[in-house]
């Protein structure tokens, strides 16, 4: 865990402080995200944590620690740091850039080398080409993993990233986030990560820290923040689609509801009527081998009556009507949309475990809204 | 002057060219490695203050305009050099100060300031960031420092012989006196001989020392 307390931090020649006042506990395990705009002081704090800056006032706490009591360079050993520029030696080949801070602790080179392939394995990179080429030949983006691999090295509990995805392009950054976040939930690390960018914040946070002129403004879940902005300048951060953006915390599986009916392609004479037995609205095709096909609703069956082959045309075109458990909110929206339906398939895997409606995404982010 | 002039001048003062050249080539190393033992440490010492690097950088700029035959007769009135090596030794190192410290200091100031923050980051201290990676990545524009100060030290050297060196600039010196085309051609050609010789084996040095990593592009 990490304690700010009191921490001001106050240039010469500046009349406000840069940082004030500022109290702060980071929970061990989780992704804490400091978000504002430039000149907000969340770089600063981040780096008040590893003393690249040394508070004007106030202790920072690790682990209860206070840091000032360990030597600079030993209690930067202990802490991944990734930086926007990344900063990878131009000098040395990936592998030995990796292996930087195992060096500073003297590890013996089999272990060096083999925790070295570890890292660029986990990275996603490809193990006998990136290994002994150097940071010039790579892509922005290959260059970030290296850069994270390179504060993974000795597995330190805290990583402090700088807006690490800041200056890679908007593809490979998706991709950064999306095995930072895959790695997290295996690695459990306590992770401070600096952004200007709200939608990042709210997509990486387990908890957001919003500041503003030096000042924390609100800290809280991205569900809170979203749901009760503290105040105006809150708002105008997160912008006005602030419910919108919601939809991201929410998956599929979150408004799950039960599938009333299914029908095989030889009884779709009779699906209007086990609508109507069942109560539902909708019923789901299953082919042959049981596998969701299509949906058919009450109104296609009365625009259709007897029409069998009309019909089964009709359904066959929402074959790709289907989110996974794990689709966020806003994909589903999406295919909700794009094939003018109210309900989506829920598949697991390839078995239909429920459905999702439109209704119901409504009703689930309203009663959310409302709490 | 005819081919034979030449060769016959070359074949009854073997000794003597021997001599001078010697005494021009120990010269120049004697220079450029007091110079080196100095001059590296200064640079290097100066990228952590701009005021005295201003200072510093300012005062070599100064010594550097001053022509090598007023410096030479400046340091000869100086009771405690006077004629001889001690002058012309001073007077080199002097002049291989602009070079050095500029290229020492600016090649260390242009590393990116990123690495060394990621570096400082991941707990490097501040020897092994001199060593590791200000060097080395400072090493094209420090050695192209290097290079010049020694071409520029062999032709300064030469000079020298006004003020009692016996080196390969006495030919050219004496040559001049005498009309002796065969004399001076001969210092001539050695002195630019050694230069060229010594730059071109620092060429290859460089490549050597210049790390891979920066030579190679995408």
């Amino acid at each position: 865990m990490i304690e700010l307390d009191q921490i001001t931090k106050q240039y010469p020649g500046q009349a406000m402080p840069a940082v004030d006042k500022l109290f702060l506990s980071i929970p061990k395990g989780e992704i804490c995200v400091l978000v504002g705009p430039s000149g907000c002081g969340k770089s600063t704090i981040l780096r008040m944590i590893n003393r690249m800056i040394e508070p004007t006032s106030g202790i920072v706490k690790i682990n209860g620690d206070d840091v000032t009591r360990t030597d600079p360079d030993q209690l930067r050993m202990g802490i991944g740091y990734v930086i926007q520029q990344i900063g990878l030696l131009p000098h040395r080949t990936i592998a030995e850039n990796i292996a930087v801070v195992p060096r500073l602790y003297k590890w013996p080179k089999g272990k060096i080398n083999k925790r070295v392939d570890e890292l660029i394995v986990m990275m996603g990179l490809d193990l006998e080409k990136t290994r002994g080429k150097y940071p010039a030949q790579l892509s922005g983006g290959q260059m970030q993993r290296v850069g994270v691999a390179r504060a993974m090295a000795v597995d330190p509990p805290i990583m402090l990233m700088d807006e690490p995805f800041g200056a890679v392009d908007p593809i490979a950054r998706t991709h950064l986030q999306d095995e930072l976040l895959r790695l997290q939930k295996e690695i459990k690390k306590t992770i401070v990560f600096v952004t200007h960018d709200i939608n990042e914040a709210i997509k990486m946070g387990d908890r957001i820290a919003i500041f503003d002129a030096g000042k924390l403004v609100q800290f809280g879940t991205p569900e809170e923040i979203l749901t009760n902005p503290i105040n105006e300048f809150v708002e105008d951060f997160i912008g006005r689609d602030r419910v919108v953006k919601k939809l991201n915390l929410y998956l599929a599986e979150d408004a799950m509801q039960p599938i009333g009916c299914v029908v095989k392609g030889n009884e779709l004479h009779t699906v209007a009527q086990k609508m109507k037995d069942a109560h539902v609205r909708v019923a789901f095709l299953l082919n042959e081998e049981g596998k969701a096909c299509g949906q058919i609703t009450v109104s296609d069956t009365e625009e259709f009556g007897r029409d069998i082959e009309g019909l089964r045309k009709r359904v066959l075109r929402t074959e790709k009507a289907f989110v996974q458990t794990t689709t966020p909110f806003p994909d589903a929206l999406s295919l909700l949309l794009e094939y003018d339906t109210d309900y989506l398939g829920i598949l697991k895997g390839e078995e239909l475990c429920g459905m999702l409606s439109f209704k119901g995404i409504r009703k689930h982010v309203y009663r959310k809204e409302g709490e | 002057m005819t081919l034979s002039d030449f060769t016959s001048f070359l074949m009854k003062n073997s000794k003597t060219i021997m001599e001078y050249s010697e005494n021009h080539f120990t010269l120049v190393l004697l220079a450029v490695g007091i110079s080196l033992a100095i001059w590296v440490p200064v640079g290097l010492l100066l990228t952590k203050s701009d005021k005295w690097a201003a200072r510093v950088l300012a005062l070599a700029n100064t010594i550097f305009c001053i022509p090598s035959l007023s410096m030479f007769a400046i340091l000869v009135t100086i009771p405690m050099f006077g004629l001889g090596r001690k002058s012309a030794l001073l007077a080199l190192v002097l002049y291989a100060m602009m070079p050095l410290i500029r290229s020492v200091y600016d090649g260390v100031k242009n590393v990116d300031r990123n690495v060394i923050e990621a570096a400082r980051g991941m707990g490097m201290g501040t020897r092994r960031i001199l060593i590791e990676i200000l060097v080395p990545l400072g090493m094209p524009i420090i050695f192209a420092g290097f290079r010049i100060t020694v071409v520029m030290t062999t032709g300064i050297a030469a000079i020298a012989t006004y003020i009692g060196e016996r080196n390969l600039g006495r030919f050219i010196q004496e040559g001049l006196i005498r009309s002796n085309t065969p004399m001076m051609v001969t210092g001539a050609l050695i002195i630019s001989a050694i230069a060229i010789g010594l730059d071109t084996i620092l060429g290859l040095v460089e490549k050597r020392i210049v790390p891979k990593g920066l030579r190679i592009s995408r």
